[in-house]
């Protein structure tokens, strides 16, 4: 079984008389550990994509099979409480609560889930600081962290939950090339340890050498789905 | 709840300021509703705290006692409505005397020992006994009114011994003392040596087991002519300038109650915009928006339990300054104004939750755009 079934997906947005089609009968599997860079210009649909693969959007046709669980006709409720128990998201720029510590951003996902932070809770979350080599800055803030730090603490609260599959929006665009490559490496050793997979959005060519198979995007269509890349 | 402590602790100036200014409001609540409790106890302290539950006036009086006198035809009649255990004559008069060494206006009240008429509100001392004892106002002892102090009734009239302290039984903002009838009629014919008979200001009635005061006035006032009987609040709240007091209040609180959950309502909201994009991040990573919201009101219950807390103490300090004035801490009064205002205040944050309710997930995957 894979972990996301997207099939003959579309997601029309009407503007006055006119219908836009932001995506266009799109097909994808991504299978468990499998890493897939989604590869288009701006305006393509690749966000529009992610967006409905993770439960944000929901697709005007087509099915859309999360672990699973068929979450085409989730309501908003359900599609929340999708979100928190099976997808990890990193986003382009917006991705820590300015208010919460590294250590705490991460212990979000706990509470959410109706954790109450506890021990085992902090011990994780400590771990996964360590582990993406954060353990020094548990406790400082996002305004004390640098852009690559920042994005690393996105990725362990991504990892928090232990997802399946795990969704990045650009996450590499807000940093320059040396610590895009850095993390885009932690990207990619993280889900390879975890056999978690991951659908990492991007317009940069140069990061496709960090997933498994790249499909292109152009005008809301996939093609060349099944591009092979050799894993770094 | 985690957010919202977090938040809390992390912007403790933010919100510190807002948790003073929320106490400063309050604070000026509870000392305005202080100070018009104490001046309208000024003015009709001794009715509001005396033992009638039905005051009868004169029909001409126009609710006011110094106006007023009862006929001894009218006082049978009153006695003999159905509901009515007591009927007892009360006096009131404003005399000058000498207290403290000082000549003062002071108002005597004349009520007969062990009968209806008499102050409720001992704190020190005892009841008068017999001719010529007193019970005065607590507000007063300072100025020759405490206990075993005696008071002269000029000229040359009869000499009162204070016996008890009682609270907030002044009348027309100036000292009193409740004392037996004869007592009042002798300071009477100090005044007035020729008088033949003294009659009472009005009849305090003490109403039987299971009528109603209101009951009862309404049967006086359809039976006996000439008079107008009112129950104690009645009378209280008719007084002469009690009303104008009030209202001219009423408008400043008003204002107030306005202003509190408009500061309180406007801050959350302005900080919900600020973490907009916050928000949207935990809206996109699962937090339900009911438990956003929850942080939201758990804040405003914060900010203002804490705001009232700092307005008690700045209230009950603020009272220790002005304890001439007849204040007194009033517990409850601030317990329910704290109570309004919360409600107040979370009235005002709904802008916020709806703001708050009304963001989409899907403005994270925006980046810069994010927005409410």
């Amino acid at each position: 079984m894979s972990v996301l079934e997207m099939t003959d997906v579309r997601k029309v947005y009407r503007s006055g008389d006119i219908d836009i089609v932001a995506l266009d009968h799109a097909t994808l599997q991504v299978e468990h550990g499998e890493i897939v860079a989604l590869l288009g210009p701006s305006g393509s649909g690749k966000t529009t994509l992610l967006s409905i693969a993770g439960g944000l959007l929901t697709p005007t046709e087509g099915t859309v099979v999360v672990n699973g669980n068929d979450i085409t006709d989730h309501d908003a409720k359900e599609l929340t409480g999708f979100r928190r128990e099976n997808i990890g998201f990193v986003f382009q720029s917006v991705n820590l609560v300015p208010f919460l510590n590294a250590e705490e951003n991460l212990l979000v996902v706990d509470e959410l889930g109706g954790g109450k932070g506890d021990k085992a809770a902090k011990a994780r979350a400590r771990g996964l600081l360590d582990e993406l080599g954060l353990g020094h800055r548990a406790k400082n803030m996002p305004a004390q962290l640098s852009g690559g730090e920042r994005q690393r603490v996105a990725i362990g609260r991504a990892l928090f939950n232990n997802p399946k599959l795990v969704l990045f929006d650009e996450p590499t665009s807000a940093l320059d090339t040396k610590i895009g490559a850095q993390v885009m490496e932690l990207i990619h050793s993280e889900m390879k340890a975890r056999d978690t997979a991951a659908i990492i959005v991007t317009h940069d060519r140069r990061m496709t050498e960090y997933a498994d198979r790249t499909v292109e995007i152009v005008d809301g269509r996939l093609g060349a789905a099944g591009l092979q890349t050799a894993a770094h | 709840m985690f957010l919202a402590f977090h938040e809390m602790r992390r912007a403790k100036v933010r919100f510190g300021l807002l948790t003073g200014a929320v106490g400063l409001l309050v604070f000026l609540i509870l000392f305005q509703q202080t100070l018009l409790t104490g001046l309208v106890n000024q003015f009709i302290g001794a009715l509001k705290n005396q033992s009638g539950e039905v005051l009868v006036y004169n029909g001409q009086a126009r609710k006011n006692l110094e106006g007023s006198i009862i006929l001894a035809q009218q006082a049978a009649e009153i006695a003999a409505i159905d509901g009515v255990a007591d009927a007892a004559p009360l006096g009131e008069a404003t005399f000058t005397v000498t207290a403290g060494g000082d000549e003062r206006d002071t108002v005597i009240f004349g009520y007969e020992l062990g009968r209806t008429g008499a102050p409720t509100t001992l704190i020190e001392g005892r009841l008068p006994a017999t001719d010529n004892e007193a019970v005065a106002s607590e507000k007063d002892r300072a100025d020759g009114y405490d206990i075993g102090d005696v008071v002269q009734v000029l000229p040359d009239g009869v000499q009162i011994t204070v016996v008890g302290i009682a609270r907030d039984i002044n009348f027309s903002v100036a000292p009193v003392l409740f004392v037996d009838f004869a007592t009042f009629e002798s300071a009477k014919r100090t005044r007035n040596p020729d008088a033949t008979t003294i009659l009472p200001s009005a009849i305090a009635i003490h109403v039987a087991d299971g009528a109603s005061p209101e009951a009862v006035a309404d049967a006086i006032n359809a039976q006996v002519e000439g008079v107008q009987a009112l129950t104690r609040q009645q009378a209280v709240d008719g007084a002469p300038g009690v009303k104008s007091v009030r209202d001219s209040f009423r408008v400043i609180l008003a204002l107030f109650y306005l202003v509190v959950p408009l500061v309180t309502g406007l801050f959350f909201l302005i900080v919900t915009f600020q973490k907009a994009s916050a928000l949207t991040l935990l809206r996109a990573i699962g937090a339900p928006a009911k438990l956003l919201v929850r942080g939201l009101l758990v804040q405003v219950v914060i900010v203002t339990a804490l705001g009232s807390l700092v307005a008690f103490g700045l209230y009950a300090a603020a009272l220790q300054g002005v304890k001439n004035l007849g204040v007194h801490v009033e517990v409850a009064t601030s317990v329910y104004t704290s109570l309004v205002v919360l409600a107040l205040a979370l009235v005002t944050s709904l802008v916020a939750i709806r703001r708050v309710l009304r963001i989409d997930p899907i403005a994270a995957t925006t980046g810069a755009g994010v927005h409410l």
